[in-house]
């Protein structure tokens, strides 16, 4: 354990005094910063130039003037106007003109619950879901004109919520589960940990270029001849693995006063959870599984350039992860998303984004992928092992995979 | 003298191939006991088993008063070396005597002293890769004995020297024997450690040819052999007294002796009718003895029969 500590002392230290590490380690949040501007940047310019929505209201039933307020309220990009044209006049204006849209509130709309809206082409794509705010103070004349008194307006108004309760939750203190609750409250930490895992499975990546260096540098044997292949395997991983920390530690100390400054996410509130350290766990573990499987590989190259088909393959594998997101995003807990969660390689990623974004963590799902994650860590760190032993101390040639068979077998 | 190192039976396969077998040696305390052999013999096999680089099949390594690698008291250079490029040459030294749990005060001393007997004074800060190749290979040797080791095994501790940097490596690897430190290297190179190693370990394809003082080993194998150059007949030199075998290239013949062949009662008996445009006595060389068993002439095997 010692000389662990002696190797990733090391590494460390040989890297924080690399110039290049140091620029990347600034440059990687600025870079982030930059692209996250970006969309604003040109966002506002949009809007200022931006046409605002003509809206024609066609109202018989007297309530323009509340809508009015509703639209003000929202601070909607609209000119509300009223208008006298009929449906069939409409089609015909709309054709020759350019953001406009025609609402049509009358007698018929109500009692269908379908309010017709007309548009022109060019419409601003928002504006479908801008138009919903209109939706209540249109409802609210519903039911005043279905005399309802106060009290059961209020009833109606609230609207209807599911609440669950599993016999699980029961068991234990029931959780109030809001539906209004924020959602931040589950990206944030989940964010946090993404960032993490992000930072050290890329710093990791240096894990696979430093024990191949170790190869190419020759090094390895005077290296060896005061410590075991698996201190020197473990000081790597340990190492680069405070140095992604790092990184990740830079990102944050940037974006976090960012963040706090642009939005009004409460984001140490939410961060503070303890939520947030399993999702820091899934990050390390998921950091430990790639960390062995470069080192390993590292070990069995002694030049990237040289990397032949099936190691280029698993150096894929961080990467992978990235084919779940649509369908995770989609359906947190669906068919894809449980995949992904079983399968070591996507189940850091996969379980970051869908912890994000469920309100109910499926324990059973979280307990089991977290067994196969710890499973596959310890394995391929076994693996790794076996793989650096032997190769770390060939040179001049690259391992087949025919030979890093032989030597797991071994 | 104490028994630092002792190595006994060792053998080590690589699939079905023996690379050594029946391997048995021993390296005292301040002595320099040299393992020779031509490229491929198995020298640096027998050296990274007894580092515990690689396992070995067969046989045992021991350690004076320790049982397993004592790694802190062993300064290790091997064949295929180098160092970390992007770094200082005084950082990877002090990380190197770091790892051999050496004080690292001391260690920044000694190498300091070091640096300045190599030549390399001043260069502690600068990064490895703006070194030579000559240089470099001084602060990997600086490296293998800034923890004061016990047991020093040098691999091949010449290849690529200048003549200079060769003395200058000779003079501290005698220096550190006559410290006391135990000295194991190997080499192909015989007239280098002919010069400095107290004791020898001739090996080849695998296995032991000889083993022994070197200055028994000269006297017990290094005959004298008689080069006369002048047209004479094989048959009658091959039936001259003491003579054991007889090798002729165009006019100039050699003749090896037998041992304990008195060369000037030799010289006498030598007949009248023979040719003689030049004629030297001397004795074999080990450089010769090592190209002999080189190039399969068996020449030794014979005397090994004999005298072993």
């Amino acid at each position: 354990m010692r000389n662990t500590l002696k190797v990733a002392k090391w590494e460390i230290k040989r890297n924080m005094k690399n110039k290049s590490f140091i620029i990347s380690l600034f440059l990687t949040p600025a870079l982030m910063l930059f692209f996250f501007f970006i969309p604003s940047i040109f966002g506002d310019s949009d809007n200022e130039g931006a046409e605002a929505v003509n809206v024609f209201v066609n109202d018989t039933l007297n309530v323009f003037a509340s809508l009015q307020e509703t639209v003000n309220q929202s601070e909607l990009n609209w000119e509300l106007q009223q208008t006298d044209l009929t449906e069939s006049e409409v089609k015909d204006e709309l054709q020759s003109s350019e953001d406009a849209a025609y609402i049509f509130i009358n007698e018929e709309a109500l009692t269908n619950g379908v309010i017709p809206v007309y548009t022109s082409e060019d419409i601003d794509s928002m504006f479908a879901s801008e138009v919903n705010v209109l939706a209540a103070p249109i409802r609210t004349m519903q039911m005043e004109q279905l005399q309802l008194s106060d009290e059961q307006l209020a009833v109606i108004s609230k609207g209807l919520v599911f609440h669950e309760t599993t016999a699980e939750d029961a068991a234990a203190d029931v959780v109030q589960t809001d539906s209004a609750e924020d959602p931040m409250k589950r990206v944030v930490p989940g964010a946090f940990a993404g960032i993490i895992l992000i930072m050290i499975v890329l710093t990791g990546m240096n894990i696979f270029q430093s024990a191949s260096q170790e190869k190419k540098d020759k090094i390895a044997e005077i290296i060896l001849s005061s410590l075991t292949p698996a201190e020197l395997m473990q000081g790597k991983i340990l190492g680069y693995f405070v140095l992604g920390l790092t990184q990740g530690v830079v990102i944050l100390l940037v974006a976090l006063p960012v963040a706090i400054w642009k939005t009004d996410i409460p984001i140490f509130e939410y961060l503070f959870v303890p939520q947030t350290a399993l999702l820091v766990v899934i990050a390390i573990l998921g950091y430990l599984l790639f960390a062995s499987i470069f080192v390993g590989i590292g070990a069995t190259l002694s030049d990237i350039t040289t990397a032949g088909n099936f190691q280029g393959m698993l150096l894929m594998l961080p990467f992978l992860p990235v084919i779940f997101i649509g369908p995770v995003v989609n359906d947190p807990s669906g068919f894809f998303a449980q995949l992904g969660s079983y399968i070591p390689f996507t189940s850091p990623g996969v379980l970051l984004l869908r912890l994000s974004m469920l309100d109910e963590w499926p324990w059973i799902e979280i307990v089991i992928a977290f067994a196969i994650l710890i499973v596959s860590v310890w394995l391929c760190m076994k693996l790794a092992g076996k793989i650096f032993k032997t190769g770390i101390l060939m040179y001049g040639k690259n391992a087949t995979p025919k030979e890093i068979w032989k030597w797991i077998r071994a | 003298m104490e028994t630092v190192l002792s190595v006994q039976n060792l053998g080590k396969s690589f699939k079905d191939k023996e690379i050594i077998k029946h391997i048995s040696f021993e390296v005292r305390k301040g002595e320099i006991m040299a393992i020779l052999g031509p490229n491929g013999a198995g020298k640096s096999t027998t050296i990274r088993n007894i580092m515990g680089i690689m396992y070995p099949d067969a046989g045992t390594i021991a350690f004076q008063n320790h049982k397993e690698i004592p790694r802190h008291k062993i300064g290790y250079l091997p064949e295929e070396r180098g160092l970390y490029k992007n770094v200082k040459v005084m950082d990877i030294l002090l990380y190197l005597a770091e790892l051999k749990d050496y004080p690292l005060k001391k260690a920044k001393e000694r190498a300091l002293t070091y640096l300045k007997k190599f030549d390399l004074e001043g260069k502690e800060n600068v990064s490895v890769e703006e070194l030579s190749k000559g240089m470099g290979q001084k602060v990997q040797f600086i490296a293998s004995i800034i923890h004061e080791p016990e047991l020093l095994i040098l691999d091949e501790p010449f290849s690529g020297l200048d003549p200079v940097s060769q003395e200058l490596f000779k003079q501290e690897i005698r220096n550190l024997a006559q410290k006391g430190t135990a000295i194991l290297l190997s080499s192909h190179q015989m007239n280098l450690v002919e010069e400095m190693a107290d004791r020898l370990f001739l090996i080849h394809r695998g296995q032991k040819i000889i083993y022994g003082n070197m200055d028994d080993v000269k006297t017990q194998y290094a005959n004298f052999k008689c080069t006369i150059r002048g047209k004479n007949d094989r048959a009658v030199l091959e039936h001259l007294p003491d003579v054991q075998r007889v090798e002729q290239e165009n006019d100039t013949s050699i003749l090896y002796l037998s041992k304990d062949v008195q060369a000037a009662s030799w010289l006498k008996s030598l007949p009248d009718s023979l040719t003689v445009q030049e004629l030297s006595i001397d004795r074999i060389s080990l450089h010769e003895i090592f190209i002999d068993i080189a190039t399969d002439k068996n020449l030794l095997q014979e005397e090994g029969v004999v005298h072993a």
